[in-house]
């Protein structure tokens, strides 16, 4: 019996997007070589913050407000951060402590989205099923859409998965008030546009990179140079150099929307379905 | 095989596929007309078979893939290892899969490279029938292989490539072509065996009698025709 087939084969096929998508989350979540290093990434920016603002006081006896470590800087970022205002104490302190180390979770869209975009390009190459794949009437550009999707998807899942429980984590150790004040839109701007917009430079160029690395390791050592910057900003944060406020986040998510332009003018033409057979061996 | 199942773009001329031009706009839908299978089964060795080819039918817009999955298992005798994960399947078993995949979306035209390498004889004659079937019902086949034998089994007409094309014609000329044909006379004599080679059967009984009036004595007569490996090596050796 003849099968029938559906209208609209030609031009940009959502279907045929979506089908690609569920077969890569299909693959990722039976891949735990894919999936490992995300997972251990929510957890190592999650430690941290805990670490500091409960960690620290009990082996040393004395709350953040007593020991003076952070007040200066937590009342000269009131001005930065307005969710800080309207706090005090040490309520204060462990909402700005909150607020500075929430960088670290800027990195596990980052690194998930690496880790997973890598795997998705280079695991076709390694079972040799990419030329049935482009024997479809798949087109290259719905090809890199789908590849981009499921990590895209999978890393902001991850992330909003971890300000959850970094929220729920102020909400059961922080004072009264400090877990309302670290929901805020300074969160909402690193979470809902620099983190997606970053996301989504880290895919670009782990997809890049993957068309000629032949194996996932080298592939994410070359694009986990992405997250030095947002390890550097951090640092400084901590030495106290400057706060990340939201016109400086406003900013960045420009810097990384322009980049996004350019990495996809480069992956369109890495995804030319001459190249992807000839150069991705 | 690339450049007919739109893969890499022709360096001269033109390919079309159902009258679409594989270069052309519309070429999407030339590569929907077409079934390949590759060297390599290039399965999602992680996934299971029925994800492998449910995911394809979806890509090529079969309208009922689980249907489809369902007749094309049957086809290629792997209905019952449907939820089988495909890394875990015999070479064998994975070639199966992969000519499923082929045929997921009954395209007109077949291109198949290399379809019985690896497999195990019953395995390759299961193949070799199905092959004969799809062309009796009217899929244009392209076999592309190193087993002469397979090829004059399976080929209305047969391609020998060596870097150019060689030759393009039916087993049958092929093989008498170039004096193909051929009569060996084994003689009780020291001679032993004489090799003639004739343009046509009808030239034997008058070869036979003037042997016969030679003195010879015949021991048995033998009509034989040049092998296809004969005419393959010939052709590129020629060509070296």
């Amino acid at each position: 019996m003849t099968p029938r087939l559906r209208s609209g084969q030609v031009g940009f096929s959502w279907p045929r997007v979506f089908a690609v998508c569920q077969k890569d989350a299909a693959e990722l979540i039976r891949n735990p070589g894919a999936v490992f290093p995300a997972l251990m990434m929510v957890i190592g920016s999650l430690f941290p913050a805990f670490l500091v603002i409960v960690g620290a006081p009990m082996v040393a006896g004395e709350t953040l407000e007593e020991s003076g470590d952070f007040a200066e800087s937590a009342a000269h970022a009131v001005t930065m951060i307005p969710e800080l205002a309207g706090l005090t104490g040490n309520a204060l302190i462990q909402t700005f402590l909150f607020h500075q180390f929430s960088l670290l979770l800027l990195l596990v869209p980052i690194v998930a989205a690496m880790a997973l975009a890598t795997h998705a390009v280079i695991g076709e190459k390694q079972s040799k099923a990419l030329e049935p794949l482009l024997a479809t009437p798949i087109s290259t550009f719905e090809l890199l859409t789908a590849k981009a999707l499921t990590p895209f998807l999978f890393a902001l899942g991850l992330s909003w998965s971890a300000v959850l429980l970094y929220v729920i984590g102020a909400a059961a150790v922080g004072e009264p008030g400090v877990w309302r004040a670290v929901v805020g839109p300074r969160l909402f701007l690193m979470f809902g546009l620099l983190g997606p917009l970053a996301t989504l430079a880290a895919l670009l160029v782990a997809v890049i990179v993957s068309s000629r690395a032949s194996d996932p390791r080298s592939a994410q050592q070359i694009s986990g140079l992405l997250i030095l910057p947002i390890t550097i900003v951090f640092v400084a944060q901590l030495m106290g150099a400057f706060i990340v406020g939201p016109a400086a986040m406003l900013l960045a998510s420009l810097g990384c929307a322009l980049l996004n332009v350019f990495l996809f003018w480069v992956g369109v033409r890495v995804f030319h379905r001459e190249s992807i057979l000839t150069r991705w061996k | 095989m690339r450049m007919l199942a739109g893969l890499i773009l022709p360096g001269s001329g033109r390919i079309t596929i159902n009258q679409i031009d594989l270069s052309g706009a519309d070429s999407g839908r030339a590569r929907g007309a077409v079934g390949l299978l590759t060297e390599a089964p290039g399965l999602w060795e992680r996934l299971s078979i029925r994800v492998n080819l449910v995911t394809y039918a979806r890509l090529q817009g079969v309208e009922n893939p689980q249907r489809r999955l369902d007749e094309v298992l049957r086809l290629v005798d792997l209905a019952d290892r449907v939820d089988d994960i495909a890394g875990k399947l015999s070479k064998g078993l994975k070639q199966r899969v992969a000519i499923a995949r082929a045929l997921i979306h009954n395209p007109p035209v077949l291109l198949l490279d290399e379809p019985t390498s690896g497999l195990d004889p019953a395995s390759a004659r299961h193949l070799r029938n199905l092959i004969l079937d799809l062309r009796s019902q009217g899929h244009a086949v392209l076999v592309s292989t190193h087993n002469l034998a397979e090829a004059e089994e399976l080929a209305d007409r047969i391609a020998i490539l060596k870097t150019r094309l060689l030759a393009f014609d039916t087993p049958a000329t092929l093989r008498t072509s170039r004096g193909g044909r051929r009569v060996v006379i084994e003689l009780a004599d020291s001679t032993n065996r004489l090799e003639i080679a004739i343009d046509d059967e009808a030239e034997i009984p008058e070869i036979v009698a003037r042997l016969v009036a030679e003195g010879r004595r015949i021991v048995r007569v033998t009509p034989n025709q040049r092998s296809l490996e004969d005419a393959y090596l010939e052709l590129v050796g020629n060509d070296r």
